[in-house]
């Protein structure tokens, strides 16, 4: 990240010499406005909350396209962002991000968990259009949602629990991999870690049956709740895997996705 | 790079070094204790996934924005392409950026991977599965940070030369212009 291998034109102009060149080189980086230091722990004089579109994501990462964050007004560090077509609106939400304290990232990054939570298990007025609910994918919520089922499973094991711990997770994580490659090779239109994404949320339903299994232990109740469960994890992820595939491909896609999830369904019932 | 760290200047961010090391000591010192005190694997696989998750989000969203400037993250266009951005700061920032946090960052970085590798290794050998599924985890998160900021890294440079060489030939073109208004 250094000048060192700064292109200078050599131009023989009769007019102007070679210290004058030099001067236009000082002055053209110059030209960035002065900025704040990045080292400075940030002092917040005004505030302004500026809705951001793009949130940065953890290849798990979580974006959400709703949240706001805080930005500090006058003295924004200047930024290049690698999209050229990206005009002068969207290059606001960048100069806030690279500058924003670390409570707003939390913050976002808590926000957009929930939203996606929301917009992926719960009725809402997206599942029309799935492309566009999810797509600030992030990758907390499943990590979260899968260590969680699988700790409710160990502790739910009589024997064996580490065990039980490393195939549920292996199951989940793999399975997840697997059915999103299964939509791709079926010619399906959807990116990766979108649909790994989704698929990790969808689980939040069987999480809340495998907990309650966990805490009352009668067999009629279990095969209720994980009935009701099984059937909402479905009916949400419905929606996303069948558009995202042509029509006459549709069953191929959603029969794996509903098989893992009756599997994991029997496992939370058979543990005991 | 050099193996030590540029002399004459303190950290600019101790704090910020301290975290961003911190976590990934945590869950590299976490996977080799554990198995001294703890029997079950459960404690060791969830203990050391989640340092290592939250020393990659240390790493991608403070570290990186404080200690050498650079951001990347993925975004999901109108058109449902995915579009991976990466952003850096004016070369002027970058250029006063701290030369002992950069090499902290880039040096942990590297090496964490590294170990996570010889860990893999010895996991393979013994033919521990569980061990790997660990490593195998800690290991994708280390690289995909890694690879994320290598090429911001390399954008950073390129833009910088894009903006000098653009404003160069910005100014010497007004310059001829206003040279031949005034012949």
């Amino acid at each position: 990240m250094s000048h060192e291998d700064n292109n200078t034109v050599p131009l023989p102009l009769p007019q102007t010499s070679q210290s004058d060149i030099e001067n236009l080189i000082t002055a053209s980086v110059q030209l960035a406005p002065s900025t704040v230091k990045p080292a400075c722990p940030p002092s917040p004089t005004t505030r302004a909350s500026i809705p951001v579109s793009t949130s940065p994501s953890f290849p798990s990462n979580p974006p959400p396209s709703l949240s706001k964050s805080s930005t500090y007004v006058p003295a924004a560090p200047l930024l290049h962002s690698n999209d050229p077509n990206a005009n002068a609106g969207r290059s606001q939400p960048n100069i806030n991000t690279l500058s924003e304290p670390v409570r707003e990232t939390v913050k976002r990054d808590m926000l957009r968990i929930v939203s996606n939570l929301k917009l992926v298990v719960f009725p809402n007025p997206f599942r029309e259009d799935p492309g566009k609910a999810l797509r600030d994918w992030d990758l907390w919520g499943p990590f979260f949602f899968i260590v969680f089922l699988g700790l409710t499973l160990s502790w739910s094991a009589s024997i064996d629990k580490s065990q039980v711990f490393a195939v549920a997770f292996a199951l989940l994580a793999t399975g997840a991999v697997i059915l999103t490659l299964n939509v791709l090779l079926l010619g399906g239109r959807i990116i990766f870690f979108q649909s790994l994404s989704l698929l990790g949320y969808c689980l939040f339903p069987l999480d809340v049956g495998a907990l309650i299994c966990m805490l009352k232990d009668n067999v009629v109740m279990k095969m209720v709740v994980v009935c009701v469960t099984l059937a909402w994890s479905s009916w949400a992820a419905y929606p996303f895997i069948s558009t995202a595939v042509n029509p006459r491909r549709k069953a191929l896609a959603i029969y794996p996705v509903l098989l893992m999830y009756v599997s994991v369904a029997f496992l939370i019932v058979a543990i005991d | 790079m050099d193996l030590n760290p540029p002399s004459g200047e303190n950290y600019a961010n101790p704090r910020i070094c301290f975290f961003h090391v911190l976590f990934k000591a945590g869950a590299l010192a976490f996977y080799i204790l554990s198995a001294l005190f703890f029997d079950s694997f459960v404690i060791i696989f969830v203990v050391t996934v989640l340092l290592s998750a939250l020393d990659f989000w240390v790493v991608k969203n403070v570290s990186g924005r404080i200690l050498v400037g650079l951001r990347w993250w993925n975004e999901i266009d109108d058109n449902g392409e995915s579009v991976w951005k990466f952003e850096c700061l004016d070369q002027e920032s970058l250029a006063r950026m701290n030369k002992k946090d950069s090499w902290l960052f880039w040096w942990t970085l590297y090496l964490t991977a590294v170990v996570w590798i010889f860990f893999g290794i010895f996991s393979l050998i013994r033919f521990q599965a569980d061990y790997l599924l660990v490593v195998g985890v800690c290991l994708t998160l280390s690289i995909a940070n890694i690879v994320g900021f290598t090429k911001c890294r390399k954008d950073a440079k390129k833009q910088i030369q894009q903006f000098a060489s653009q404003t160069i030939a910005n100014r010497f073109s007004s310059t001829i212009q206003s040279a031949f208004t005034v012949v």
